[in-house]
């Protein structure tokens, strides 16, 4: 026995819990489960490529792999003539990779671990937030493909670098948030994950993977096109950490870091409240 | 642990909706658990046993009523679930503890206890992929039992490896349930049940049906 004794006070487990302290609150258990969390990063990372002989190799190949074929289709077949190009393709994938594992991870968080639900009393956000996690690591893994192509271009190594990890959590806490915000929906509705994969399918079109920032403002302006792209919130972290690792100052509006800011923290807010309202009840009625 | 007109409905599926059918769940429940207690609970399947548990260990919440509780507790329930294929058992062990709600250093000094339980030697550090199907059962029952929480909540989980074993996690079940506070079990073992409760409960169709002394209990079951 633990710590029974008539001292320890009797505590409802379902206590009343208002929506405006419900963000607070999730960030308070996710705190409170950090040595969980630390566990579950490690059984994530190490189930991703275990049985995989290059390991976290494969980290570094897909991002690269996928950069050559997108440079051969680009530089090649359509003559684009940016020497930097397949490294902007290369940090293009990684966070937009980053942003949709988020994403779509989150979003089947409840589902995927029903079994643990029904029998061990945890905050049902750790798996979404391990795996957020898991995949914020893979990205910084999959980044040291970009080592080469610092000595290949004498790309500048500044302070600035220390931004990317920084863009890179943004990026996952947007895609986290957001999937917060379906899951409960998507345990009671599994056709919300294939709508969700199909629209972080169509979503990478729509990010700046094979594109960047200044190709667009050259292309559409600083118009409502512009205010329409910066509600897609890879846009500005994709951008930044361009400029951060090639030394470049792309020409973000001061409206679309706001945007940006403002949408993680909306998704948040909205997010912690949805999930922590709905997902308990969502795991008696699967 | 105490309990207040606990309610909780199941959804009726849409195409039986037309049909009038009354959901399944739990309704009303009043019940109180003291501290050194060993409450047994009977019924029929799909009586609302499990249900009842499973809202006792705080995962369902309620639809009205209210449940309070001192200390901890824990739902013993589903031998190796959690575990991942690709983590030692010593991990594994680590991550069910964390779970359970365990911090590392409680883990920590139950560690040997849990590879000498499960008997899988070196293989405690080789991945589950590994293992039998009956080395993940052992792995799983000295995990699950070597955490004595406050109130434990035990839902017909003994009957898994071989026969040796399963005498052995018997005892083991039993040793929990000397050092645990409380004790709530779920079976279909009668005799267990009337040798070791001081007090059961006989649900049918999700409420209470009978309260009170062990042999009257399974009398009052074996007649509804």
């Amino acid at each position: 026995m633990d710590s029974e004794s008539e001292d320890v006070p009797l505590t409802p487990l379902w206590g009343k819990r208002s929506i405006v302290r419900l963000p607070f609150l999730v960030a308070r258990d996710l705190f409170q489960s950090r040595s969980l969390l630390r566990l579950l990063v490690k059984r994530d990372l190490a189930g991703r490529y275990s049985r995989a002989y290059l390991g976290y190799a494969w980290a570094v190949l897909e991002p690269l792999l996928l950069a050559i074929v997108y440079t051969f289709l680009f530089t090649i077949l359509l003559g684009a003539d940016d020497p930097l190009y397949s490294v902007k393709i290369i940090i293009g994938i990684v966070g937009w990779q980053l942003f949709a594992r988020s994403v779509t991870n989150s979003t089947r968080s409840i589902s995927s671990s029903i079994n643990l639900f029904q029998f061990a009393r945890i905050p049902k956000t750790v798996f979404a937030t391990s795996s957020a996690l898991t995949n914020y690591v893979l990205a910084l893994i999959s980044l040291s493909c970009l080592i080469p192509f610092f000595y290949i271009h004498n790309l500048p190594i500044s302070l600035h670098l220390f931004l990317v990890p920084f863009w890179l959590v943004l990026i996952s806490f947007t895609g986290w948030a957001i999937g917060l915000m379906l899951a409960p929906l998507a345990c009671k509705i599994p056709d919300v994950n294939n709508v969700v994969n199909f629209l972080v399918r169509a979503g990478f079109f729509l990010s700046p993977v094979m594109w960047t920032y200044d190709m667009f403002s050259k292309r559409f302006g600083e118009g409502w096109h512009s205010v329409l792209a910066h509600m897609n919130p890879t846009v500005v972290p994709i951008t930044k950490m361009r400029d951060a690792i090639l030394g470049e100052s792309s020409s973000i509006p001061d409206y679309g870091y706001i945007m940006c800011f403002s949408l993680a923290i909306v998704a948040y807010t909205l997010g912690s409240i949805i999930f922590e309202r709905k997902a308990h009840r969502a795991v008696v009625n699967v | 642990m105490e309990i207040q007109n606990l309610t909780l409905e199941y959804p009726v599926p849409r195409k039986y909706r037309k049909e009038n059918i009354e959901p399944s769940g739990i309704r009303d429940i009043c019940l109180s658990v003291r501290k050194g207690e060993v409450l047994g609970i009977i019924g029929h399947n799909g009586s609302g046993k499990s249900t009842l548990l499973k809202l006792m260990a705080g995962v369902f919440p309620p639809d009205t009523g209210s449940i309070a509780i001192r200390g901890s507790v824990s739902l013993l329930a589903g031998v190796g679930v959690g575990f991942h294929k690709d983590l030692t058992g010593r991990e594994n062990a680590y991550l069910y503890g964390a779970l359970m709600g365990r911090t590392q250093e409680q883990i920590d000094n139950l560690i040997n206890e849990i590879q000498q339980f499960a008997e899988l030697k070196h293989h405690f550090d080789r991945p589950l992929r590994t293992y039998s199907s009956g080395m993940k059962s052992r792995l799983g029952i000295s995990v699950a039992t070597a955490f004595n929480p406050d109130l434990l909540l035990i839902d017909e989980v003994l009957g898994v490896g071989d026969a040796s074993f399963r005498e052995k996690s018997k005892l083991r079940v039993r040793k929990m349930i000397e050092k645990s506070g409380a004790v709530v079990i779920v079976s279909h073992s009668l005799g267990l049940l009337k040798e070791i409760c001081d007090r059961i409960i006989v649900l049918e169709n999700g409420k209470i049906v009978f309260k009170g002394d062990p042999v009257d209990a399974v009398e009052a079951y074996l007649q509804l």
